[in-house]
């Protein structure tokens, strides 16, 4: 009961500040809207999918080589064209080079797969094509992206009869600007969800309200406890907000699986909330801890691709890109939209998970330390 | 019944000593008035108290009861208004202190019954559905007050309730601690102002470096201060009056004129009054009234801690 009135309680006062709503409403969606039609030209040139490319190698006299022919002249009315590689081909290096969005090995055993990952739409375009048909016909098939040594087999995905029409229309609805912008911004604004948390216990020492709270007869577990639950719920009334703006008015595709998408969302949002009130118990004043946490956001936006996609990056770049939870959290609602693939989405909310309770761990340690409050 | 009882009671910032091995006992009815200049250590005993500091040393007893072993009854049974106002400027008035008062296991009709009590209380009933934002400073006041009483406190705690406000809050603010405390409350009451604590209190501690060097109701303290008498004069004219030569009388230690009152310190024991007397008279001043003052608070303090109250 104390839980929930500290929770309803900070719920309250930061809806009534018109800093919290033009911060975690007005912010986003003007963004979303700037970002997505500004770009729009741009972007749609470099996503749009026209010509896909596919090179296959197959051992002779398969007993799936009729059907495979078959699929194959399907996918070509898709405008996605195999091309028959040599014995001597290397099927992954030449994807490797862009030569090709994908490869694929057939034989009596099953298929390989080998995806671009430059071309990561393209190839799981094609993934997921190919993996309705192995699902049909029973194959055992393997896929693996070109990334030596990391090979996963594939989940059984919704097999359909028209598979490769279905998967070809998914194809149409590669994200536009603003697909990509809604989700971009939407993850990066969960991720800002860090900079309210900082004033969570913070703000009550500064309003002096802590001494109130700390002379109650409540535990500082009450306190704590509902001050988090006040805090993500409030993020996920805006997120939530922010979703329904970006698809009803922006018309931005969410996909069919919007639960999902929202428990990718809460994650994100309560390694926020953990980051945020764990960083605002390691550095001294509230100012420090903000500038601290807005140039990390800051970064993380940037290298996350939130205000503009950042699209074939190799090396370093691509492993400072990996290290932003917004590219996370892109990654899995991407996938999760587009080729309904949720290993990604798991994976990535497991990590969320752990990270936010390692600093909500050090949170923890030092409230309870904390003389009074 | 003892509501307060401290024992030995000291706290250690780092190095500093803020309150130094200090014992109390207030008794239930109390208004009990906490005197001492800036950094006396008031807040610090008052925070210890409600437990918002830990003690180094020594224990705190509320209604008999070791706050160390019983710190939710100890909590329960105790209302603080904070020396800095602890209130959300964006929840009304009313969800303040239904805020606050929730927390003490109010729930309900109860709570809103409590609730409107303690803002009729204060005088805020009216504004209610304010937001604290457009409050006068008296008001915040105010509201910092029925946050800390709605769930009806054994022992009420005020950390200077009357700093920077107008002199008709004030007025209501000393109103309502006497009815509180007509009420069944027991109030421990911090001030700078002499004259407050001198007016509600039945009891004053005069704390200065974290001790209680003096305690009791005010004619004690002021029974402390015996070896000097203050001796007020008023004329009708002050034109030929000479400071110089009343001063030379026998006794006396100082003389001040202020407009037509000539305010002369005396040594006590002496019996100059009517040397003085007698000055007037050679002089043809008319004396209008003449009265010897009892000692006040404020020369206590001075003389107890060589220090104004205020500085
Ligand atoms: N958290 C703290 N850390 C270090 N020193 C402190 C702390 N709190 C109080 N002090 C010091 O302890 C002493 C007593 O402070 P306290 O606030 O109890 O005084 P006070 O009597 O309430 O004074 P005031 O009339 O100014 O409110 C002061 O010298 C103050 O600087
Ligand atoms: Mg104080």
């Amino acid at each position: 009961m104390n839980v929930l009135n500290i929770a309803l309680l900070q719920l309250k006062i930061s809806i009534r500040d018109k800093r919290t709503i033009i911060f975690m409403l007005a912010f986003p969606i003007v963004m979303m809207l700037v970002l997505g039609s500004a770009l729009s030209n741009a972007f749609d040139n470099q996503v749009k999918i026209d010509k896909m490319k596919v090179l296959y190698k197959e051992t002779h006299n398969t007993s799936i080589a009729p059907y495979f022919e078959q699929f194959m002249k399907a996918a070509k009315k898709e405008n996605i064209h195999f091309y028959k590689a040599s014995d001597i081909t290397d099927g992954k290096k030449a994807v490797r080079q862009n030569h090709y969005d994908a490869y694929v090995e057939v034989s009596n055993k099953g298929m390989n797969f080998y995806g671009s990952e430059r071309n990561s739409i393209e190839s799981s375009i094609i993934q997921g094509m190919l993996t309705a048909f192995a699902d049909k016909y029973n194959l055992v098939s393997q896929v693996a992206k070109v990334k030596p040594n990391q090979t996963q087999a594939v989940l059984a995905g919704g097999t359909s009869h028209d598979y490769v029409k279905e998967m070809s229309l998914n194809a149409k609805k590669a994200p536009g600007s603003m697909d990509y912008y809604a989700v971009a911004v939407t993850t990066m604004i969960a991720l800002y969800g860090a900079i309210g948390a900082t004033f969570l216990l913070r703000g009550e020492r500064t309003r002096n309200t802590a001494v109130r709270l700390a002379v109650a007869p409540i535990t500082k577990a009450e306190i704590f406890i509902g001050k988090i639950i006040g805090s993500i719920v409030l993020n996920l009334l805006s997120l939530f907000l922010i979703v329904a703006v970006s698809s009803f008015l922006f018309k931005a595709n969410w996909g069919d699986h919007l639960g999902f998408v929202f428990i990718i969302l809460l994650s994100e949002v309560f390694l926020a909330v953990s980051f945020g009130l764990g960083v605002s118990y390691m550095v001294k004043t509230g100012e420090a801890a903000r500038t601290l946490i807005l140039i990390i956001l800051q970064l993380a936006s940037f290298f996350g691709g939130a205000y503009f996609k950042i699209e074939g990056a190799d090396g370093m770049m691509k492993f400072i890109m990996n290290l932003s939870p917004i590219t996370w959290a892109n990654t899995a609602i991407t996938k999760n939209i587009y080729n309904n693939d949720f290993t990604a989405s798991l994976q990535v909310i497991g990590l969320n998970l752990g990270i936010a309770i390692v600093f909500l761990s050090i949170a923890i340690v030092s409230f309870k330390r904390r003389e009074g409050f | 019944m003892n509501v307060l009882e401290i024992n030995n009671l000291t706290k250690k910032f780092s190095d500093f000593i803020a309150v130094d091995n200090m014992s109390l006992t207030i008794k239930e009815g109390e208004i009990f008035g906490f005197l001492g200049s800036n950094g006396a250590g008031k807040s610090t005993t008052i925070n210890m108290v409600a437990g918002l500091l830990r003690s180094n040393e020594g224990e705190i007893k509320i209604l008999g009861k070791n706050i160390a072993n019983h710190s939710k009854f100890a909590k329960r049974n105790i209302g603080i208004v904070p020396q800095d106002l602890a209130i959300y400027e964006d929840l009304t008035a009313f969800e303040n202190v239904r805020f606050f008062a929730g927390l003490y296991g109010l729930r309900g009709a109860e709570l809103k019954d409590r609730v409107e009590e303690a803002l009729k209380f204060v005088g805020l009933v009216d504004k209610q559905k304010s937001l604290p934002k457009n409050f006068s400073g008296g008001m915040k006041r105010r509201l910092n007050i029925a946050c800390a009483i709605a769930h009806k406190p054994k022992l009420i705690i005020m950390d200077e309730p009357t700093v920077g406000i107008d002199p008709q809050s004030r007025n209501y603010i000393l109103n309502s601690v006497r009815q509180l405390n007509e009420m069944g409350c027991t109030v421990i009451y911090t001030s700078h102002y002499m004259e407050e604590v001198e007016e509600i209190c039945s009891r004053i501690a005069i704390v200065d470096h974290g001790k209680i060097i003096a305690e009791g109701t005010k004619e004690q303290l002021k029974a402390i201060i015996t070896d000097t008498k203050d001796i007020w004069v008023d004329v009708k004219s002050n034109e030929n009056l000479e400071e110089n030569v009343i001063k030379e009388i026998n006794g006396v230690n100082t003389v001040q004129v202020e407009d037509n009152v000539v305010k002369i310190n005396s040594q006590a024991e002496v019996s100059n009054l009517n040397k003085i007397i007698q000055y007037f008279i050679n002089r043809n001043i008319e004396i209008r009234s003449l009265e010897e003052q009892a000692p006040n608070l404020e020369t206590v303090f001075l003389t107890l801690t060589g220090r104004n109250l205020r500085d």
